[in-house]
C-alpha cells in the first residue's frame, strides 16, 4: 500500500457505509396486515312442523294415589322416591306461573306449586325437588333425554309435541294474545300487520303468529322477558304470548296492557317421557284429587288474581 | 487518476483541487471529517430516538398499557359482582355491592385517563369509543334490573342476563382490543430502544477505516510515526463506538427484561379477568338453574389459567412466582368443584351459600383468595418491570449528546492533524 495519499478509498467506505445505514434506518416498521373477521354463519332456518291435526287425550289413573312413600315396586315413582328428589323442568322468567323471587331467591308460580305438589305426593316433602330451567325450545328434549322427571313449564299440549313426549291431562287454559304498551292504539293484530311482534323460540304462539296472512316481522329469543325488555325498549312493537304470562308481565310494567282476542287456545299439561305412562297416571290421579278437592282453583285464584276473569282449572280427558 | 504536470501550489484558482500532495492531503482530511460529522448527526438522531422509546416504554405508552389493563379488569370485576350480588337473593351484600360501585368508579377513571392519552386517530380509539358508548348502558341495564329487585319482580333477572351479555360479548372483547394495541406498542418501544444501531456503527467503522487507510499511507510516504491528530480522531471514533455498542448490550438485556416481565404482566391480568369471568359464569350457573352444562365456560376458563402452556405458565415463563397463585387457583377450583357437586345433586341452597358466604373452604372465599393473590403477583412484576425500564433509561443517559461529541472532537483532530501535515509543505 505505497503511493501516494488518495481520497479514493476513504470516500468508498463512506459511502458504502452511507448506503447500508440508510438501508436500516428504513427497513424497520414493514407490518403484516391483519387477517379480517370471518363473516357470521348464516342463521339456520326453522324447520317447518308437518301438519297434525288432533290432539288426544291423556292416561287414566289406575286406582287412588298412593300415599306418599309407598309408590309401587319398580314404577318411575319408586325410582325418584329412591333418588330423594323430584327432578322438574320449570321456568324462572314468567312471573306468577314460574319465577324466581329475587328477594328470597325461591322459585315461585302456579307451576312451581304444582311441582311441589307432585313432589309432596312421591316423597311426602314439598321442598324435595330440583328446579331445573329449561329455554322453551328444549323442554321436549329435557324428557326425551331424562334430564328431568316432569316439565311443569306452561307447556302447552299440542299434537306434533304427543308425538316426542306424554302430557299429563290439562291443568290451565292457555289462551294466546298480545301485549303492547299502553296509548300505542294497537287492540288486534291485524293492526300490526309487516311489524315486529316478539315470542319464545320454538313456542306454539311462534308457529301461531308465523302462520298468520299478515307478513309479521316475527323475532324469537330462549324466553319471554327478552321479549319484554325489547318491548320496553322500544326494539318491538308487540309480545304474543299466553295470556296468564302477558299478565305476567303487565303486572311488572304498568305502561303496557294486554289487548286482542284470543289467537289460539290450547292447555297446559305436565310433561313426561313416554315410556314413564306410570308417572302419568300418577300425575293425572294427582290433577283429579286437586280438582276434586279444589285446591287447583285455589291455587288459580293466588296466583292469577291479576286476571279478570280468573283462569278456570281446565277438565281432564282421557284416552283410554 | 492521472496526474497533470505539477504546478505550484497555493496558486491555483480552484484549492485543494490539484494533485499535489498537500492538495490530496486537504481533500482526504475534509472527506474524513464530512464523515466523523455525519456520524455524529446520524448518532445525535438515533441517540435520541432510542431515549425517546425507553422514556415512553416507561411512560406514555406503559401508562396507557396499565390504564389499559386495569379497565379490562375492572370491568370483568363489575360483572362478577353484579352477577354475585344476584345469587344471594335480597338486597346484594354491601361488601358486594361496595366491590361494584369501586370497579366502576375505577373503571371511568381508567376510561377518561386512557382517552386523554390516545391521540386523535389512533388505532386504539375506536376501542376506546366501544367501551365509551357501551358503558353507561351497561351501566343503566343493571340499575334497572336493581330496581325491579328490589320490587321482587322477576324481569330483573333478564336485565342482569342482558348487562351481563353486553359486558361479555361487546365491552369487554373492546377493552382487551385496546390493550392488544398498547401492549404491541409497547413490544415496538422494546425493538426501538435495543436494537443493535446499524447505522452508526457502520458509519463509524468506515470513518475509522477511512483514518487507518490515510494514517498508514502518510506514515509509509513520510517514513514517520503516526500523526498525533489522526491517532486522536481515531480513538475518539474507536470510543464512540465503543460507547454505544456498551449502551446497546446493557440496555438491550434490561429491555429484555421489561419485555418478559411486562409478558408476564399481561398472562397474569389475562388469568385475573379469566377468573373474573369464570366467577361471573359460576354465578350466573347458579341464577339460570340450568344445571350443570353451562358450566363449561368454567372449565373452560380454569384450563386457560392452568393447564399447560396456559397463562400461569406463561408468568412464569417471563419470570413471575406463580406458586401461590396456582396453589390459590387449585383450591378455587376445588371448591367450585364442591359447588357444582351440591347443585347437581339437588342441593341447591348448599351450592348457593358456597358461593356467596365466607366458609374459609366455599367458592367465595377461596375465589376472594386467588383474586387478592393474582393482584399480588401482578404489582410484583409491574415493580420489576418499572425497575428494568429505569435501568435501561439509566443506561442510555448521554447516549444522544456522548458519542456525537465525540465524533465531533474527532472531526476537529482531523482538521489539526492534517493541517498540520499541510503545513509542513509551506
Amino acid at each position: 500500500m505505497t503511493g501516494p495519499v488518495e481520497v479514493r478509498r476513504p470516500a468508498v467506505y463512506l459511502a458504502v457505509a452511507a448506503v447500508l445505514a440508510l438501508g436500516t434506518l428504513l427497513l424497520p416498521g414493514a407490518g403484516g396486515p391483519s387477517t379480517p373477521a370471518a363473516p357470521p354463519p348464516p342463521a339456520a332456518a326453522a324447520p317447518a312442523a308437518p301438519a297434525c291435526t288432533r290432539v288426544v287425550g291423556s292416561l287414566r289413573p289406575q286406582g287412588p294415589l298412593p300415599p306418599p312413600g309407598a309408590m309401587p315396586a319398580g314404577s318411575t315413582m319408586a325410582a325418584i322416591a329412591a333418588r330423594g328428589r323430584l327432578i322438574a323442568g320449570v321456568d324462572q322468567g314468567k312471573y306468577r306461573v314460574g319465577y324466581r323471587d329475587p328477594q328470597t331467591g325461591q322459585l315461585q308460580g302456579a307451576d312451581i306449586d304444582l311441582a311441589r305438589q307432585i313432589a309432596a305426593a312421591v316423597l311426602g316433602d314439598p321442598n324435595k325437588v330440583q328446579f331445573v330451567v329449561l329455554d322453551i325450545a328444549d323442554r321436549a328434549q329435557a324428557l326425551i333425554d331424562e334430564r328431568v322427571d316432569v316439565v311443569v313449564n306452561s307447556f302447552t299440549i299440542t299434537c306434533q309435541r304427543q308425538t316426542q313426549v306424554e302430557f299429563s291431562t290439562p291443568y290451565l287454559a292457555a289462551l294466546q294474545r298480545m301485549l303492547v304498551p299502553k296509548g300505542s292504539g294497537v287492540t288486534e293484530v291485524e293492526q300490526l300487520a309487516g311489524r315486529r311482534v316478539c315470542t319464545s323460540r320454538g313456542s306454539t304462539t311462534e308457529t301461531v303468529l308465523r302462520g298468520l296472512p299478515l307478513r309479521l316481522d316475527v323475532v324469537t329469543y330462549p324466553g319471554i322477558p327478552d321479549c319484554m325488555l325489547d318491548l320496553q325498549r322500544g326494539r318491538v312493537d308487540a309480545v304474543s304470548s299466553d295470556e296468564v304470562i302477558l299478565a305476567g308481565l303487565a303486572a311488572q310494567d304498568p305502561q303496557t296492557e294486554v289487548v286482542g282476542r284470543t289467537l289460539s287456545g290450547a292447555f297446559y299439561g305436565v310433561g313426561v317421557n313416554k315410556g314413564q305412562t306410570d308417572l302419568v297416571r300418577f300425575v293425572n290421579a294427582l290433577l283429579e284429587r286437586s280438582r276434586a278437592d279444589g285446591s287447583l282453583a285455589a291455587a288459580d285464584r293466588r296466583w292469577f288474581v291479576i286476571l279478570d276473569p280468573v283462569p278456570q282449572p281446565a277438565a281432564a280427558s282421557y284416552r283410554d | 487518476m492521472v496526474a497533470p504536470p505539477t504546478s505550484e501550489p497555493g496558486r491555483r484558482r480552484v484549492p485543494w483541487s490539484g494533485p499535489s500532495t498537500p492538495d490530496r492531503l486537504r481533500r482526504v482530511g475534509a472527506v474524513i471529517v464530512v464523515g466523523c460529522l455525519v456520524t455524529a448527526v446520524v448518532s445525535l438522531v438515533s441517540g435520541v430516538a432510542r431515549t425517546d422509546a425507553v422514556s415512553e416504554c416507561g411512560g406514555r405508552v406503559a401508562a396507557i398499557t396499565a390504564d389499559a389493563a386495569e379497565l379490562y379488569r375492572t370491568l370483568a370485576d363489575a360483572d362478577a359482582s353484579a352477577t354475585t350480588g344476584y345469587v344471594s337473593g335480597g338486597i346484594e351484600p354491601a361488601a358486594v355491592r361496595a366491590r361494584y360501585d369501586d370497579d366502576i368508579d375505577r373503571a371511568s377513571a381508567g376510561l377518561v385517563s386512557a382517552a386523554g392519552r390516545i391521540p386523535g386517530g389512533d388505532a386504539a380509539a375506536a376501542s376506546v369509543a366501544t367501551v365509551a358508548a357501551r358503558f353507561p348502558v351497561y351501566t343503566g341495564l343493571i340499575e334497572t334490573a336493581r330496581t325491579y329487585n328490589r320490587q321482587g319482580l322477576p324481569l330483573g333477572q333478564s336485565y342482569l342476563t342482558s348487562a351481563s351479555a353486553l359486558m361479555r360479548t361487546t365491552i369487554l372483547p373492546a377493552a382487551a382490543e385496546l390493550r392488544r394495541i398498547e401492549t404491541a406498542a409497547l413490544a415496538q418501544d422494546y425493538v426501538r430502544g435495543g436494537a443493535f444501531p446499524f447505522g452508526v456503527v457502520l458509519l463509524g467503522v468506515a470513518v475509522l477505516a477511512g483514518l487507518v487507510d490515510l494514517g498508514l499511507r502518510e506514515s509509509r510516504r513520510t517514513h514517520r510515526v503516526l500523526s498525533p491528530g489522526l491517532a486522536v480522531a481515531a480513538v475518539l471514533v474507536a470510543a464512540s463506538l465503543v460507547w454505544w455498542v456498551a449502551v446497546t448490550a446493557v440496555a438491550g438485556s434490561a429491555l429484555s427484561d421489561a419485555e418478559a416481565r411486562s409478558n408476564a404482566t399481561t398472562a397474569l391480568d389475562d388469568a385475573r379477568t379469566a377468573v373474573l369471568q369464570a366467577r361471573s359464569n359460576e354465578s350466573l350457573v347458579l341464577v339460570a338453574r340450568g344445571g350443570g352444562a353451562a358450566d363449561a365456560q368454567f372449565v373452560a376458563q380454569l384450563d386457560r389459567i392452568l393447564g399447560a402452556g396456559g397463562l400461569l405458565d406463561s408468568a412464569a415463563a417471563g419470570g413471575a412466582d406463580v406458586s401461590a397463585v396456582r396453589s390459590a387457583a387449585q383450591a378455587w377450583q376445588g371448591a367450585h368443584r364442591e359447588v357444582r357437586r351440591r347443585d347437581d345433586g339437588g342441593d341447591y341452597a348448599g351450592a348457593v351459600a358456597s358461593v356467596v358466604e365466607n366458609d374459609p373452604d366455599g367458592s367465595n372465599a377461596t375465589f376472594l383468595k386467588l383474586d387478592a393473590a393474582l393482584g399480588t403477583a401482578v404489582d410484583a412484576q409491574r415493580a420489576a418491570f418499572t425497575a428494568a425500564i429505569g435501568r435501561a433509561g439509566g443506561a442510555q443517559t448521554l447516549l444522544a449528546a456522548g458519542p456525537a461529541a465525540l465524533l465531533v472532537l474527532a472531526a476537529a483532530a482531523v482538521v489539526a492533524g492534517v493541517g498540520r501535515r499541510v503545513g509542513e509543505y509551506r
